[in-house]
């Protein structure tokens, strides 16, 4: 059975607020597991409870069926919210040095460094001070941090904020190498569509609570069907009215949506628009990652 | 001062080395192993990276050649000011002057402190025209008056003035009793006499002596790098929560490794540049023939740098738990002036020990306590006021005292560290049990 990170039943006040109310969810090793949540859920705190960096009021973490020890810790790689290395430093013993607190060897730590900087194309800023180095160019280095001793487990807080296009695909497709190589990779991020195309898992979270968690597809498939068709003699839907079994929940640019209730028959509403004048669009739509995600925390 | 020249050829040859080795690192793209050194575990590459950085920063090099150059000056100023005071006085003498008159003028040279050579003129007027044209220093004219080049004000303290005024009071007194008829081998006699024993209903401050300079240098230094070892650490400490880099830090090692790692760093660059400074002054003392080394000097010095280092030990982690508390330079200047007060105070009291030569009863309690006992304890030793199971004593409380701070330091800073946005407050910290 492949490792599995679990959080159990983690809780956490601060005063007042509940940051962390019994929060319990597993992420499974060889996907990329996508950890949503409004701003104020509680995805910094978990990410912290992981590494240890914030004291639990209760519940605990595990990884592969054993509680989560600073010998552990060692084995995961964390690339936290609030971006920091040392600004003074040189890019290229940075990674090294990162690579050597998690318990590499100095030689493998140099080999592991060069090759990560190459591979994320900042191979030639290896002897430049951090500081020098542009915005998307610094979160590189730090990702390298994270990955240079080849973590079991990837913590990343937000990676893809403030990256443009090309940034983006460049750690998605290390994101997604990592997690075909075996990898538990959980990352969390407010970029909706982009978490929709990198993950197969999604955990999302409100007011330190699950509220759901499953596949992309499986969750994007759930709930009502609905359909989006477009009648051209009919642009305002009028033929869509008082269809059995059919509500019409938005009309914009001559498209009709429909969410279908239980035992409504698509083939029946087809018949409908089709009296109505000519066909030119009929699509079954999937639901959107960020509508399930609106759904989820409203 | 050939001395000086050879450790200026030296501090340069360094420098030119250290340049042509960081064109060589900058002209290579591959990256070079980072050096951690024949330690092992975590504490050792947390501390070889911050040694590495420290010697990699201009502050440090600059700072030492500019503390290195004022202790010269300090050390070979005031030898180069006595060699040239010591110059013989000229001393012109008109007039068969006797053997009584020649050993007086000997025993105010002497009792001023400088030496003299005399000059027999074969008048009043050609020993005038010499002490005009500078040749002589004064005129002894027949035993009876002396000439000199310009009127001496009665504040003038040069050593020639005194031996003006040693002379003229001593043939004054050996006129007088010529004058009474006392013969010349009398009033030798008379003139030679061993002085009166003198007793003393208690013992007074101790005579001034080459130690007192140097625990007034011990002092300085104790003082100077206290103040700028500790405030790296804050700052230092206070840079790593800001650029936020001790979020991944944590991820990998314990609060209390980077802790220790931290502060072992700073301190190896420390004590490296204090005994740098120290073997340096040593040098260049023996070098020049300062008395800066007479006496009880050595155990002195021996004994600042000890407590330099029990200082070190004690300060560092107060200010590492401050540093954690705050994340911007001007919350980090409101901290530096209350946290340094303590330095302050024990560095003034002991400066006024040393200029007034003793030690109060306060200043003795102050010498067990940790936050003073790195400037008053060396300032005991130097007056040999301390014994060396209360040296050991005062040692073995600040250790004790070190451990306990050290432990509370890790506890605010475990605390402290990851909350962002504003200063964090002791009262805070205390009041929650946990980050």
């Amino acid at each position: 059975m492949p490792a599995q990170l679990e959080i159990q039943g983690l809780s956490r006040r601060f005063g007042e607020i509940h940051a962390l109310d019994d929060l319990t969810f597993t992420v499974p090793a060889g996907k990329v597991v996508g950890f949503l949540g409004p701003n104020g859920a509680g995805k910094t705190t978990t990410m912290r409870a992981i590494f240890g960096l914030v004291d639990l009021d209760g519940g605990g973490v595990r990884w592969d069926g054993q509680p989560v020890d600073q010998a552990a810790r060692r084995r995961f790689g964390y690339m936290p919210e609030e971006r920091g290395l040392y600004p003074g430093m040189l890019v290229g013993d940075q990674v090294e040095y990162l690579g050597r607190l998690h318990g590499m060897a100095p030689s493998d730590a140099m080999h592991a460094a060069a090759t990560w900087l190459e591979q994320l194309g900042i191979a030639s800023r290896s002897r430049s001070k951090l500081e020098a180095l542009s915005h998307g160019n610094q979160q590189r280095v730090q990702l390298a941090c994270a990955l240079v001793h080849g973590p079991e487990m990837l913590i990343l807080d937000e990676p893809l904020a403030g990256l443009d296009p090309p940034g983006i695909d460049a750690i998605g497709a290390v994101l997604k190498d990592q997690a075909r190589s075996g990898t538990c990779v959980l990352f969390s991020s407010h970029q909706l569509d982009q978490v929709e195309s990198l993950c197969e898992e999604v955990v999302i979270i409100d007011h330190g609570r699950l509220v759901t968690a499953g596949g992309v597809d499986e969750l994007a498939t759930s709930g009502s069907n609905r359909l989006v068709v477009r009648v051209e003699e009919d642009r305002d839907g009028a033929w869509a009215r008082g269809l059995p079994g059919a509500t019409v929940s938005e009309i914009a640019g001559g498209e009709v949506r429909l969410e279908l209730g239980e035992g409504a028959d698509p083939q029946q509403v087809l018949r409908a628009a089709m009296r109505a004048g000519t066909v030119t669009e009929f699509v079954l739509e999937r639901r959107r990652l960020s509508e399930v995600f609106r759904e989820a925390v409203t | 001062m050939s001395f000086l020249i050879v450790g200026l050829v030296l501090v340069l040859l360094a420098l030119r080395l250290w340049r042509y080795r960081r064109r060589r690192r900058r002209t290579d793209g591959a990256p070079k192993p980072l050096w951690l050194g024949p330690y092992a575990g975590d504490v050792a590459m947390i501390s070889a990276r911050e040694i590495r950085e420290r010697l990699r920063g201009r502050v440090l090099r600059v700072g030492t050649v500019i503390i290195l150059g004022v202790i010269a000056a300090a050390i070979v100023i005031p030898v180069l000011d006595k060699s040239s005071g010591s110059t013989a006085e000229r001393v012109g003498v008109v007039g068969q002057a006797t053997a009584l008159q020649k050993g007086l003028i000997k025993a105010s040279a002497n009792e001023v402190g400088v030496s003299y050579r005399l000059f027999p003129e074969p008048s009043v007027t050609a020993a005038r025209a010499r002490l005009q044209a500078g040749n002589l220093d004064l005129v002894i004219v027949e035993a009876s008056s002396l000439v000199v080049p310009t009127t001496i004000s009665p504040t003038d303290g040069s050593s020639s003035a005194q031996l003006v005024e040693a002379i003229a009071k001593n043939l004054g007194i050996a006129k007088a009793l010529a004058d009474l008829g006392i013969t010349s081998s009398q009033a030798s006699s008379v003139l030679s006499a061993k002085p009166l024993r003198v007793v003393a209903l208690q013992h007074g401050p101790a005579p001034k002596s080459p130690v007192h300079s140097v625990s007034v240098f011990g002092l300085i230094i104790v003082f100077v790098m206290l103040s700028q070892y500790n405030t790296w650490i804050l700052i230092g400490v206070m840079e790593e929560k800001s650029s936020r880099v001790v979020e991944v830090l944590l991820a990998a090692v314990r609060p209390m490794q980077l802790l220790a790692g931290k502060v072992l760093g700073i301190g190896l660059v420390a004590f490296a540049q204090a005994t740098l400074i120290l073997a340096f002054a040593l040098a260049l003392g023996k070098a020049v023939g300062s008395s800066f080394l007479q006496g009880s000097a050595p155990a002195a010095l021996a004994a600042t740098f000890l407590w330099l280092v029990l200082g070190y030990a004690f300060y560092c982690w107060v200010y590492a738990a401050a540093g954690s508390t705050v994340e911007r330079q001007d919350q980090v200047q409101s901290l530096v002036f209350p946290l340094s007060l303590p330095i302050i105070f024990g560095y003034i009291m002991a400066l006024t020990a040393v200029t007034s030569g003793s030690a109060s009863e306060l200043f003795k309690v102050l010498a067990y306590l940790p936050p003073t006992a790195p400037f008053a304890m060396p300032v005991l030793v130097g007056f040999g006021e301390v014994t060396w199971w209360e040296f050991a004593g005062s040692a073995l409380i600040s250790i004790g005292c070190t451990v306990l701070v050290a432990k509370l330091a890790t506890s605010i800073y475990r605390r402290a560290i990851l909350r962002t946005g504003r200063r964090v407050h002791l009262r805070e910290l205390l009041a929650s049990p946990s980050r």
